[in-house]
């Protein structure tokens, strides 16, 4: 992996290196880059496998962050390539050309986080939620509780006992001498 | 009835012979994976009923009910979390979070069943197939949502703290407060626990969100000292912090006295801004320590006209004249006092009912009378020899010291006893240059003070002698004390009861010191009351006194350290917020 970082870093410019283990790293680029950088890892490196695309809300930077998680058959290494999206009006470049299968995640992630992937088949389509009205709910905005009460209904015979107020009426109940 | 009706039953039946398209239960056989998040499993035992994974969870799946045979005690609700599965996202959030590390999940995912209110139900309680699965997820032992440790408290080291009286504690910053503060759950647990019962949660989440008046009026509602017991509490809340269970209690006590601590006194009105509308009844209470105190304080925020007798020239009682200044400085003290003060409260010092005033005089001058006059006499060994010039009580010495009169410690000094008297006045010795060696009767474990006292003894360097036995104390010709002791082996007294120790007839050690310092109790002295009220009392030196702080005399009533059992600032200051609630009702209703 030493090596082969050696010979990534001589191409492309690698914002940012985390060693998770020996056959894990993750690699952060900018956003132009991702594409070429993508394609080379797949076509010279070996990394013939996508396996995954992720996302996260860092709703306190702005930004989503997508990781390409990309398998070397050969090495049994994976690398994890990251790059920062901006939160407001996200878009980022489709991958559906390089793997056929990238389309699914994409189709996942636009409706999770709302991120656009332009050119990507059935982007738009509705993937989990059919029917679906608010902010895509995988966003740190999304109010998980406030939804689940506005949507679904208690079960009957619901009581919940709040334990500082129970254990007063329990232990020291206000009395008056009489 | 169309034909149709009639044939299609038939064409059904006709079905049941073929092949099925479905497949039946059981599948083969396919476990979850070790760590698959199935369904809930509780230890009941382990639950405190804290209700933190019914407050986390998203879905609001959780509800806390009672459970049958589970008891409401001091640190467990009696509460248990019933899920209800129709909103259940197996999230696991509830299992990260709990305290305990009670709740996890089996590796269980299938459960079949025609009735849909079965899926509502009180993992632990009711049985389940999984209840015995081991596999399936726990919170990893790394892995915390909360800090399981508490933010140092800086104190000055052993080898400074015994060179002079200042405070050993120094206080959280802001930044050190808030983060504290945030590691609370909120559950409430520990206000049963507190004497007072103050709304602790409610006075953290101030300090979380920097509401410092909010605050500190919160804490006012059930404790008007806090500045005190922000650093001398014998914080029993602490003991059943459910943070506690899988890390280190929150420091509640430090928390207080952060928010007694940002205000200053002048600015105290301010924050509190009371009204008070006198209603022409007048109190009297007998004993300026906490529990007079507190009485007078919330008694005049209702109205009374209060006059406190005190035999001392400073209000305080014990906190001031027997806690020693490293613990509790006298300012901080004050502080607290001039605020209860400031609201309209007459003080009489140096007026010893029975002495200066008669009880009589108060008794008939008053419409209530409140007597809160704490434990000051200290019991005797009862061993020859004590009289001796040398021998002295802890409460006396600690007195001495506060008054700022010379004590004659000399190099070597016996304390006797284990509670916080002996500590407190062990480590004053300390502070004067004394080697200090502690003897008690019974073993480190029994002894009745504060752990941390203890420890703090420990490592000022407080010598300890457990299972000693006093036995005399006589004169060496050098004119030092040989105090002389057995020492005892500790002999069961059965399930409840503590070991008591047995004097190993025929051997005995002794020390020789300068002073011999005792302290192993303290008792009231009711010398002040005349004969005829002799049916106050049910037994010599005690008062018969009812929950709400009554004795059978309908105008007197009583509170403080000679009330309760747990003899504590806090408890003295809940007594003397009970009687006054007491004295309030039946002033206003019975007209006494
Ligand atoms: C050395 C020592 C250390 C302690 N450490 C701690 C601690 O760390 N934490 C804690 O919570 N508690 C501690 N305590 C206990 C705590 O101080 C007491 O529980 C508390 O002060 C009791 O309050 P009180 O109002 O009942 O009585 P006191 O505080 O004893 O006050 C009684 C008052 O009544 C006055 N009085 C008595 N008789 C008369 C009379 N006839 N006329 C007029 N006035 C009278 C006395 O002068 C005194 O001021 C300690 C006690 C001692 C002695
Ligand atoms: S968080 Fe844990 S200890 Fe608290 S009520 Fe829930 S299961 Fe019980
Ligand atoms: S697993 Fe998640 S959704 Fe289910 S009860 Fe626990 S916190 Fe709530």
């Amino acid at each position: 992996m030493k090596e082969l970082l050696q010979r990534l870093s001589d191409r492309f410019s690698l914002k940012e290196i985390t060693y998770q283990r020996d056959n894990l790293i993750f690699i952060t680029v900018e956003k132009s880059n991702v594409i070429p950088f993508i394609t080379h890892l797949k076509q010279h490196e070996n990394f013939s496998h996508l396996v995954m695309i992720g996302a996260v809300d860092y709703i306190e930077n702005g930004t989503f962050q997508l990781t390409y998680l990309l398998h070397n058959y050969s090495l049994h290494a994976d690398i994890g390539v990251r790059v920062h999206v901006q939160r407001e009006n996200p878009v980022m470049e489709s991958i559906h050309t390089i793997w056929a299968q990238a389309r699914t995640y994409q189709r996942e992630i636009r409706e999770m986080f709302g991120i656009d992937f332009p050119g990507s088949p059935d982007v738009d389509k509705p993937f989990l939620l059919e029917g679906w009205q608010n902010i895509p709910p995988m966003r740190k905005d999304f109010d998980t509780l406030k939804y689940s009460q506005e949507t679904y209904f208690p079960r009957s015979g619901r009581k919940h006992y709040d334990p500082q107020n129970y254990m007063k009426q329990k232990l020291y109940p206000d009395k008056e001498p009489e | 009835m169309k034909l149709k009706d009639w044939i299609s039953p038939f064409y059904v039946w006709k079905r049941a012979f073929e092949k099925p398209f479905t497949v039946p239960k059981p599948l083969d056989e396919r476990p979850g994976s070790s760590r698959y998040r199935g369904f809930h499993k509780n230890d009941l035992e382990k639950c405190i009923g804290c209700g933190t994974c019914s407050s986390i969870c998203q879905n609001h799946a959780i509800d806390m009910v009672p459970v049958e045979g589970i008891e409401t005690t001091k640190g467990d609700s009696g509460l248990r979390p019933r899920i209800d599965y129709g909103r259940c996202c197996w999230c696991a959030l509830c299992v990260d979070i709990c305290p305990t590390t009670s709740l996890s999940m089996s590796n269980e995912y299938l459960w079949i069943d025609t009735d849909a209110e079965v899926f509502r139900f009180i993992p632990g309680a009711e049985n389940k197939p999984w209840d015995n699965v081991q596999e399936g997820y726990t919170r990893e032992e790394s892995y915390h949502i909360v800090d399981p440790e508490r933010v140092t408290m800086e104190m000055l080291p052993p080898d400074e703290r015994v060179k002079s009286f200042l405070e050993m504690v120094k206080g959280y910053s802001r930044e050190q407060a808030q983060k504290e503060a945030d590691r609370c759950i909120q559950c409430g647990i520990c206000t049963a626990t507190c004497p007072a019962h103050m709304d602790i949660p409610g006075y953290i989440k101030a300090v979380r969100e920097n509401n410092i008046k909010d605050g500190l009026k919160l804490m006012y509602e059930t404790n008007p000292m806090p500045a005190m017991c922000g650093r001398v509490c014998t914080h029993q809340c602490e003991d059943v912090c459910a943070l506690g269970h899988s890390g280190d209690p929150i420091s509640i006590r430090w928390l207080k006295r952060y928010l007694a601590d940002q205000v200053e006194l002048d600015d105290y009105a301010k924050a509190m801004l009371v009204a008070i509308d006198s209603n022409g009844k007048h109190v009297a209470i007998i004993g300026a320590g906490p529990g007079g105190l507190s009485a007078a304080y919330y008694l005049r925020l209702l109205g009374y006209d209060i006059t406190i007798y005190e035999a001392k020239d400073y209000a305080g009682g014990m906190t001031r004249y027997g806690i020693p200044e490293y613990r509790l400085p006298y300012d901080q003290l004050d502080k607290d006092i001039s605020y209860i003060l400031s609201l309209g409260i007459n003080i009489q010092y140096n007026t010893r009912v029975g002495e200066d005033i008669t009880f009589e005089q108060v008794y008939t001058s008053f419409d209530a009378v409140l007597i809160s006059v704490g434990l000051l006499t200290p019991y005797k060994m009862e061993i020859p020899g004590e009289e001796l010039p040398g021998n002295i009580s802890g409460l006396e010495v600690l007195d001495m010291v506060t008054r700022g009169e010379k004590v004659y410690f000399g190099n070597r000094v016996a304390v006797i006893g284990g509670g916080n008297v002996a500590m407190d006045a062990a480590r004053t010795a300390r502070t004067f240059g004394a080697d200090v060696t502690l003897l008690y009767r019974r073993r480190i474990e029994d002894m009745p003070a504060d752990e941390e006292e203890i420890i703090d003894a420990e490592h000022e360097k407080v010598e300890f002698i457990t299972q000693a036995i006093p036995l005399r104390i006589e004169q060496t010709e050098d004119n030092k004390l040989r105090f002389i002791f057995g020492l005892a082996e500790m002999v069961d007294q059965g399930d409840e009861k503590r070991p008591r120790p047995v004097l190993i007839e025929g051997k005995e050690h002794s020390i020789d010191v300068d002073m011999v310092i005792s302290a192993i109790g303290q008792g009231a002295d009711f010398s002040f009351l005349p004969m005829h009220y002799e049916a106050l009392f049910s037994r010599r030196n005690q008062l018969k006194i009812d929950e709400f702080c009554r004795t059978n005399d309908p105008k007197i009533f009583a509170a403080g350290d000679i009330a309760n059992k747990t003899k504590d600032a806090i408890s003295a200051i809940a007594d003397g917020h009970r009687a006054a609630k007491t004295i309030d009702h039946m002033l206003q209703k019975e007209g006494i």
